[in-house]
C-alpha cells in the first residue's frame, strides 16, 4: 500500500509518495505555489504516480498539510504541519528532541517526547522576520537568486548589523547599507544572523539535543551555522529538509 | 408564562439582550435605578437590596474599539476598550439608562479607564484589597462594602435592610446553584450541551426571575434527555483565563468547531464566580458577602494560588484532556500568571497546554486554528496509545518582538 503526503506551503507545494510496507520513499517532487493551488498539487501528484508507475488503487491515503492544507480537495484528510514535521523527523532521526523549522512564511520550534510525540511547540506566523520571507526580500533587493544567497554570505568579512525587527523596515535599512557602500556579502550574512536570532528567541531556553533543522530555509548554505551559534547547540539539517512535512503527512496514514 | 418563554430555554437565552433590555426599561420606567457593573467582584446583592437593577456592562464587540481608541491607547485589553467604546458612541442602552456605574480597583487598565468614564457618568469605585489571604484585606473589603451600602442608601434614599439583603442573597444563590448544576452536566461522558450552549445560559441582568425559571426548565429537560449526542470523540477541554463576555466567544467557538468540547470554563464568565455561595444564615449579611466575593481567584489577586487549585480540581472533576488558556492582548495579570498555569498543567496535571493570546478581531483565527488542531492531534495520539500522562504543551508565539 502507498500513501501520499502533500505539503501545501506558502512558497511551494511538496509531494511525497511512501510505500507503507517498506517505509521507503518512492518519489518526491516540488513545485512553486500559485493561485490554483489544488490544480498545481494534483498535477504534481499525478506526475509522481506516473513516474513511479503506482496505480491509484494501491493508494491508502492522501494526506494534506501546510497552511494551504484545507484547499487540497482531493486529499482524504489533513494534519497540521506541527504533527507532520514531528513525524517526518522521527522517521529519519528517531532520537530527535527538538525541531526547528523555517519555512517560507512562518517558523516553528517543536519539542518532542521520548516517543516522538509532540511535547511543546512555539510558532511564529505573524511576523516575517524569522522566516524565509526575509531572505526572499533580501535576495530580490540584491538581485540574486535565493539559492545564491547563502553562497554569497560565505564571502562576508564583517556581517552587517540589521537592527530592525520588522522585514519592511529591515529592507529600508538594507537600502541604506547598500547606499553607504556595505558589501552585499556582509549584508546577507547580517540577515542570516537576524533570522536565526528571531528563531532563537522563539525557541527560548528549552532546547534539547539533538536539534534537527527542517523546512526549505535549511537548505540555504550558512543558515545552519548561524542557527548553531544562536542556539548554542549542535544543529543537524534533516535529510531533504524541504520534504519533511510531506513525508510526515504520508507517514500519518501508516499509523494515524 | 408568556409566549416568549414558551419556546424553551435555549431560545430564551438566545434573546438574552432583548430580554434584559425589556426588563431594564420596565424597571427604569417604574423608577428603579439601573446600576451598571463591570466585574465579578461587584456584590450584586447589595444593589438588588436597594431595589436597583444590576446590569453587566462589559463590552464584547470589536466594533466599538476604534471609538475607544480615540481616548485609550491601542495597546490595551479589548474588553476594556470595547466597554469604553460604547460610552464614546453612547450606544449601550444599559449604560445610558444607568444612574450609577459601580466598579472596583482591579487591573490597572480598568482602573484608569474608570477615571475617564467618571468624567461622563456617575461612578463609584470600590477599593479592592489584593492580598487574598490576609485578614486585614478581608476586613478592609468588608468596610468598603459597608460604605458602599451607605452610599446607595444615601444616593437613592432607600434603607437597605438585612432582610432585603438576605432575600437578594437567596436569589443570587439560587441563580448560582442553577448555573452550577447546569455546568456539572458537562462531567458526563456525553454531555447534553456544548460549552457554547452552556456559556449562553447567562444573563446581563443579575437574578432576573424569568431567567431563573428558564434555567430550572433547562436543567429538568437536559437531565431527562435520553438521546444524547455522541460527543465521546471530541477532545475534552478545560478553558481558563480571561472572561469571554457576550459577543466575544469566538475562541471558544473555534475550539469547539475543530473537535473540542469545552467541558469546563474556569473564568469569570464560567465557573469561577458561581462555585461559592453566600452564607444565607449569617447575622451579618454584608460580612457574608465580603467573604464570598473576596474569595474570587482573579489574576489581580496576589498570590493567586486559589486559581491554580481551582484549575487542578476542575481538570480532575471534568476529566479534561487538555487545558487551553485564553489571554486578551495586553492583559498583563493573566499573561504573567499563564507561566504558572502552564507549569501546573504540564508538570502536575500532566495534560497538554495551549496558550492563546489574541483580541476581539477574528483576523487571528487561521493562526489559532492550526495551534488548536496540533494540540488536538497530540491529545488524540495520546488517547490512541493510551500513554500515561506525558506532558505536552504549546505556546503561541504571538509577538516574537517581545522576546528578543
Ligand atoms: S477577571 Fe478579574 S477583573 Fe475581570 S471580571 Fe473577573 S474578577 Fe473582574
Ligand atoms: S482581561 Fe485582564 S486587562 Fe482585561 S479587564 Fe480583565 S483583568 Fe483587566
Amino acid at each position: 500500500m502507498i500513501s501520499a503526503g502533500i505539503d501545501a506551503g506558502s512558497r511551494s507545494i511538496k509531494v511525497v509518495l511512501l510505500d507503507l510496507d517498506t517505509h521507503q520513499v518512492l518519489a518526491c517532487g516540488q513545485t512553486n505555489q500559485g493561485v490554483h493551488q489544488e490544480a498545481l498539487a494534483q498535477d504534481l501528484f499525478l506526475h509522481l504516480l506516473e513516474q513511479t508507475g503506482v496505480d491509484q488503487s494501491n493508494l491508502r491515503g492522501i494526506i494534506a498539510t501546510g497552511y494551504g492544507r484545507n484547499l487540497i480537495g482531493f486529499a482524504d484528510t489533513t494534519v497540521t504541519e506541527i504533527t507532520c514535521h514531528a513525524r517526518g523527523v522521527c522517521h529519519t532521526v528517531p532520537s530527535a528532541r527538538t525541531i526547528v523549522e523555517i519555512g517560507g512564511q512562518d517558523s516553528k520550534c517543536i519539542r518532542l517526547n521520548g516517543d516522538g510525540t509532540v511535547r511543546d511547540f512555539a510558532m511564529n506566523d505573524r511576523c516575517a522576520a524569522g522566516t524565509g520571507r526575509f531572505l526572499e526580500v533580501v535576495a530580490a533587493r540584491l538581485g540574486v537568486t535565493l539559492d545564491a544567497l547563502g553562497a554569497l554570505a560565505k564571502h562576508a568579512k564583517s556581517p552587517a548589523h540589521i537592527s530592525s525587527t520588522c522585514v519592511v523596515f529591515a529592507e529600508t535599512e538594507i537600502i541604506g547599507l547598500l547606499a553607504s557602500g556595505a558589501a552585499p556579502a556582509d549584508i546577507v550574512a547580517g540577515v542570516l544572523i537576524a533570522v536565526s536570532t528571531r528563531v532563537g528567541a522563539m525557541a527560548g531556553r528549552h532546547v534539547e539535543d539533538p536539534v534537527l533543522f527542517t523546512g526549505g530555509v535549511a537548505l540555504i548554505p550558512g543558515m545552519v551555522d548561524c542557527l548553531k551559534e544562536t542556539l548554542g547547540h549542535p544543529v543537524c539539517v534533516a535529510p531533504e529538509p524541504q520534504f519533511t512535512g510531506a513525508l510526515g503527512a504520508a507517514l500519518t496514514s501508516a499509523s494515524p | 408564562m408568556t409566549h416568549c418563554d414558551a419556546d424553551g430555554p435555549h431560545e430564551w437565552f438566545r434573546r438574552m439582550i432583548s430580554n434584559c433590555l425589556q426588563y431594564a426599561r420596565a424597571a427604569h420606567a417604574e423608577g428603579r435605578p439601573i446600576i451598571g457593573i463591570m466585574c465579578e467582584f461587584t456584590p450584586r446583592e447589595i444593589i438588588m437590596a436597594a431595589g436597583a437593577v444590576p446590569v453587566c456592562l462589559c463590552g464584547g464587540s470589536a466594533a466599538t474599539i476604534p471609538a475607544a481608541e480615540e481616548h485609550l491607547p491601542a495597546n490595551l485589553c479589548p474588553l476594556i476598550k470595547s466597554t469604553y467604546g460604547y460610552s464614546v458612541l453612547r450606544n449601550n442602552p444599559f449604560l445610558e439608562m444607568a444612574s450609577l456605574v459601580v466598579a472596583e480597583t482591579t487591573c490597572d487598565g480598568k482602573k484608569k479607564m474608570y477615571e475617564l468614564l467618571s468624567e461622563r457618568y456617575p461612578m463609584y469605585v470600590l477599593e479592592l484589597p489584593q492580598k487574598p489571604h490576609e485578614d486585614s484585606g478581608l476586613a478592609q473589603w468588608c468596610e468598603t462594602l459597608r460604605r458602599f451600602k451607605a452610599e446607595l442608601e444615601l444616593r437613592f434614599g432607600v434603607p437597605i435592610t438585612d432582610e432585603a439583603l438576605r432575600a437578594a442573597i437567596a436569589n443570587m444563590n439560587q441563580e448560582r446553584r442553577l448555573r452550577r448544576e447546569l455546568a456539572a452536566l458537562m462531567k458526563a461522558d456525553a454531555p447534553p450541551l456544548t460549552g457554547r450552549q452552556l456559556l449562553d445560559f447567562k444573563s446581563r441582568v443579575a437574578g432576573m426571575e424569568r431567567d431563573l425559571v428558564q434555567l430550572e426548565l433547562a436543567l429538568v429537560a437536559l437531565r431527562s434527555q435520553t438521546e444524547l449526542p455522541a460527543r465521546q470523540n471530541r477532545v475534552r477541554v478545560l478553558m481558563t483565563g480571561v472572561p469571554m463576555v457576550h459577543g466575544a466567544e469566538w475562541v471558544l467557538d473555534l475550539v469547539e468547531d475543530h473537535g473540542g468540547l469545552v467541558v469546563a470554563l474556569e473564568n469569570c464568565t464560567g465557573l469561577k464566580p458561581i462555585l461559592e455561595d453566600v452564607d444565607e444564615s449569617s447575622d451579618d449579611p454584608i460580612h457574608a458577602l465580603a467573604v464570598k466575593y473576596y474569595h474570587l481567584p482573579c489574576s489581580v489577586m496576589s498570590p493567586n494560588d486559589d486559581r491554580l487549585n481551582l484549575i487542578r480540581e476542575l481538570a480532575l472533576e471534568y476529566r479534561a484532556e487538555c487545558v487551553i488558556e485564553l489571554v486578551w492582548q495586553a492583559c498583563i495579570t493573566y499573561d504573567v500568571e499563564s507561566y504558572r498555569v502552564k507549569r501546573l498543567v504540564q508538570e502536575e496535571i500532566g495534560v497538554p497546554y495551549l496558550g492563546i493570546e489574541t483580541d476581539y478581531s477574528v483576523s487571528d483565527s487561521a493562526r489559532i486554528t492550526v495551534r488548536v488542531e496540533a494540540l488536538f492531534e497530540a491529545v488524540l495520539q495520546r488517547r490512541r496509545s493510551g500513554s500515561p500522562a506525558a506532558p505536552v504543551s504549546a505556546v503561541q508565539e504571538a509577538r516574537p518582538d517581545d522576546k528578543t
